[in-house]
């Protein structure tokens, strides 16, 4: 909690988030009322397999928290500078479930836990039950997430498994991110389906996060020894994860914990293979970013907007798919700006900076693995096209997408140089980066505004045969837009970079500061 | 057979480099205050001073990495401020932190800085192999640099300054988290590169690494010279070794007195 005090920043972020959390959490805990409420009265035989499901799923989310949210937010759990001092195991495991008791995270659930308490005690009296019942549920996913933490921990010291998960966890998180389109997708049928199946085998009824609210409901309902069985369960679960997490304690203290052997150098040498600075550059770029298991989970993670457009587009357009094409096109394009040339740099900023190449040549680089890494859209704009019938738009849809990306990349250097900031490094979590400000974030709007002005042109001339009817047109528009396009880049590539040598100092300074 | 030096050729001036009042401030800190010093060309020069004293900003401000707020650095008689890129031609940087790009095996990087530096593919290649079997990488050669230990990090970022045969070297705390072993390895190499012309600008803490390399030192105290000369110079100057010398000159408060419960 000091920890969390003194660093500004985060207090005042805080400040922000947690009336945000307590207030999603009082709506959550309302709904959540009024449907256990709903759902015990209009079909009494799914509560318990319903909330078993749930709490499952709830202790799954929880336990994989850290991946989805950086390596960092398991600094809370990680007990690993505690070992010097000599305190028992079984100390450090209960002080860090405490700790994790006073998570801002933790005091937003409270609400939801008052609630499904409240909402299966079917009589007053039955309440402290009930609610002892919820809390042992939270506890064991507490306990759960602990453990999950330490494993996590015994996983960071060796650097691929530390990759591997890191991968995986932003991986759940596109995953989760995609639910929603799912639903959207299928509509109410998956979930009915899955109600179906979970009613028909309580499958969940083993899963340990269910056995306290499990005995909240059988306490609800009057059933003494339901909730004393699955209480104890409970109990017993909470114990064995405690036990657990002590013994990884014990492991990693001893670094006994070593899961996973060394990596495998290999056995090819690699080699620069393309020329000069900027093919250097742009490998270098290419090269880390794949290696890069953050960086690597962004190209997949920024396809998700692509997908909920070409989504859309299968489901609701029948007239004027066209022109929606030319839109998802555009929104490709435009893309490139906010790529951040200096941001995977990280401090290697001054390592770059360092070299006596001139700055056009760096920015350019930095452009050309910055258009590369979206290419991915591209292909989604092909699948779009497809699935429309509009072939035929198809390299206009893919001129527009460029010239976006190239104008983008090129006003985005600005926006770099002005407002440098570094991406967030995966082993510091999200507190590895600061924003940009909200003035730079108001200028980075005017830059996206001027993008959008300057691409316009070129834009404009790749749709102008489709406004006209005119589609053979396109043999001379398209070549035409591509080459304005780079035009307008390399003046403000040679803009930029006149910039750059200026400020150059003034950005590393920030950006080492920031390190 | 290490880079040839060769091509370290005499400019018009025989200091390599010169520092007039050179200073930085930050907000209301003064980190260095108005400092004036040359280094003759193929000398190699110890930069000394306690911790915070501002040994890693001048370096930083030497290099280009940091505008001075004051003063005027010329390096082969080229002046920073007009000719940076002309200067980062000719001079090799070991920083003392090391931010090396994890994500690129060790050779990988070596071929990244040649290429950065505008050798040839060919001599690119020739010079990694060569300076990974000097500094014993060439068995982790096709490691991630983020695998590498402290000791072979330094070693890799010392390859990536000597790549291209720089003339001027400057070197943070070269000799920082290195084995006994490789550090005679490095400390017979950069006394080489001195022999070949090349000037060495040198911080470190290690006082005996100093004595044995430096032909010249400056002492940095708060910012400001203290003292500055040949190592027989400044001896002479306070009386005693390099270490009483040093501790003298730094106003080092050495409390003896204090922690008696220990032990």
């Amino acid at each position: 909690m000091r920890a969390l005090g003194v660093a500004r920043e985060r207090a005042i972020a805080l400040a922000v988030v947690v009336p945000g959390m307590l207030l999603f959490a009082i709506i959550g805990a309302a709904v959540l009322l009024l449907a256990v409420r709903s759902l015990a009265s209009s079909d009494p035989d799914l509560l318990l397999p319903g909330l078993s499901a749930l709490a499952t799923v709830v202790g799954l989310f929880w336990m994989v928290s850290p991946l989805v949210s950086g390596l960092a937010i398991a600094e809370t759990h990680d007990v690993s500078r505690l070992l010097h001092f000599p305190i028992p195991a079984w100390t450090l495991v209960t002080s860090s479930l405490l700790a994790n008791l006073s998570q801002p995270m933790v005091v937003a659930e409270i609400p939801m836990i008052a609630a499904l308490a409240i909402a299966v005690a079917a009589r007053p009296l039955a309440l402290p039950l009930t609610l002892a019942g919820v809390l042992l549920s939270f506890g064991v996913i507490l306990a759960a997430a602990q453990v999950a933490a330490l494993l996590l921990h015994g996983a960071a010291r060796n650097r691929r498994l530390q990759d591997v998960a890191t991968f995986l966890g932003i991986g759940m998180a596109f995953v989760i991110g995609l639910l929603p389109l799912i639903l959207l997708w299928g509509g109410a049928r998956p979930l009915a389906a899955a109600a179906r199946l979970v009613r028909a085998t309580d499958v969940f009824a083993i899963s340990p996060f269910a056995w306290g609210v499990r005995a909240a409901v059988h306490a609800g309902r009057g059933d003494l020894v339901g909730f004393g069985v699955h209480a104890t369960a409970a109990a017993l679960a909470i114990g064995a994860l405690m036990a657990a997490s002590a013994f990884l304690i014990h492991r990693i203290s001893r670094g006994e914990l070593d899961l996973g052997g060394a990596p495998l150098a290999s056995a090819v040498p690699a080699r620069m293979r393309f020329a000069g600075a900027v093919g250097a550059l742009f490998e270098k770029d290419v090269r880390m970013s794949w290696r890069d298991p953050a960086l690597k989970a962004t190209l997949f993670v920024g396809l998700l907007g692509p997908l909920l457009f070409v989504i859309f587009l299968l489901r609701g357009v029948t007239s004027g798919g066209s022109r929606a094409l030319l839109y998802l096109a555009l929104f490709l394009g435009v893309s490139a700006f906010g790529s951040n040339a200096f941001g995977l740099e990280r401090r290697g900023i001054a390592l770059l900076m360092g070299f006596p190449v001139e700055r056009w040549r760096i920015l350019l680089g930095k452009n050309l693995g910055a258009i590369l890494f979206r290419t991915p859209g591209l292909v989604m704009l092909v699948v779009a096209a497809l699935v429309l019938r509009a072939g035929n738009l198809l390299p206009a849809a893919l001129t527009i997408a460029l010239c976006g990306l190239i104008v983008g990349a090129g006003v985005d250097n600005y926006a770099s140089i002005l407002f440098p900031t570094s991406h967030a490094d995966p082993r510091r979590g999200a507190g590895g980066v600061r924003g940009r400000g909200l003035g730079a974030m108001v200028m980075s709007f005017l830059l996206l505004g001027v993008t959008l002005l300057l691409a316009a042109p070129f834009l404009f001339l790749a749709w102008l045969p489709l406004l006209l009817g005119r589609p053979v047109y396109w043999l001379g528009t398209l070549p035409l837009a591509l080459a304005g396009a780079s035009a307008v880049y390399a003046m403000l590539l040679a803009g930029a970079a006149r910039v750059l040598e200026r400020r150059e100092p003034e950005l590393m300074e920030r950006m080492l500061s920031e390190g | 057979m290490l880079p040839s030096m060769s091509d370290a050729t005499p400019g018009a001036t025989s200091d390599a480099i010169v520092v007039r009042g050179l200073t930085k401030v930050f907000r209301e800190k003064t980190a260095v205050d108005g400092l004036t010093f040359r280094v003759a060309r193929g000398r190699f020069f110890g930069f000394l001073g306690p911790n915070g004293a501002g040994k890693s900003t001048t370096i930083k401000m030497l290099t280009g990495l940091l505008r001075p707020t004051a003063g005027e650095v010329l390096i082969e008689g080229r002046p920073l401020d007009t000719d940076l890129l002309g200067i980062k031609r000719l001079i090799g940087v070991l920083p003392e932190e090391l931010p090396l790009y994890e994500r690129l095996t060790g050779e990988e990087y070596l071929h990244f800085a040649g290429r950065m530096y505008g050798l040839g593919r060919e001599e690119t290649r020739g010079r990694t192999d060569e300076l990974l079997q000097f500094l014993s990488l060439h068995e982790e050669r096709s490691k991630l640099v983020v695998d590498y230990s402290q000791g072979m990090r330094k070693k890799l970022a010392l390859a990536a300054a000597l790549i291209h045969s720089p003339r001027v070297l400057f070197l943070d705390e070269p000799l920082n988290g290195i084995d006994p072993v490789s550090g005679r390895v490095v400390t017979d190499l950069l006394r080489r590169l001195a022999s070949k012309g090349v000037t060495l600008f040198f911080t470190s803490h290690v006082l005996d690494v100093v004595e044995r390399l430096c032909d010249e030192v400056a002492i940095i105290d708060h910012g400001r010279i203290v003292a500055q000369g040949t190592l027989d110079e400044v001896r002479a100057g306070a009386g005693g070794s390099l270490e009483d010398v040093f501790l003298k000159l730094v106003s080092a408060d050495l409390r003896r007195e204090d922690l008696s419960w220990i032990g």
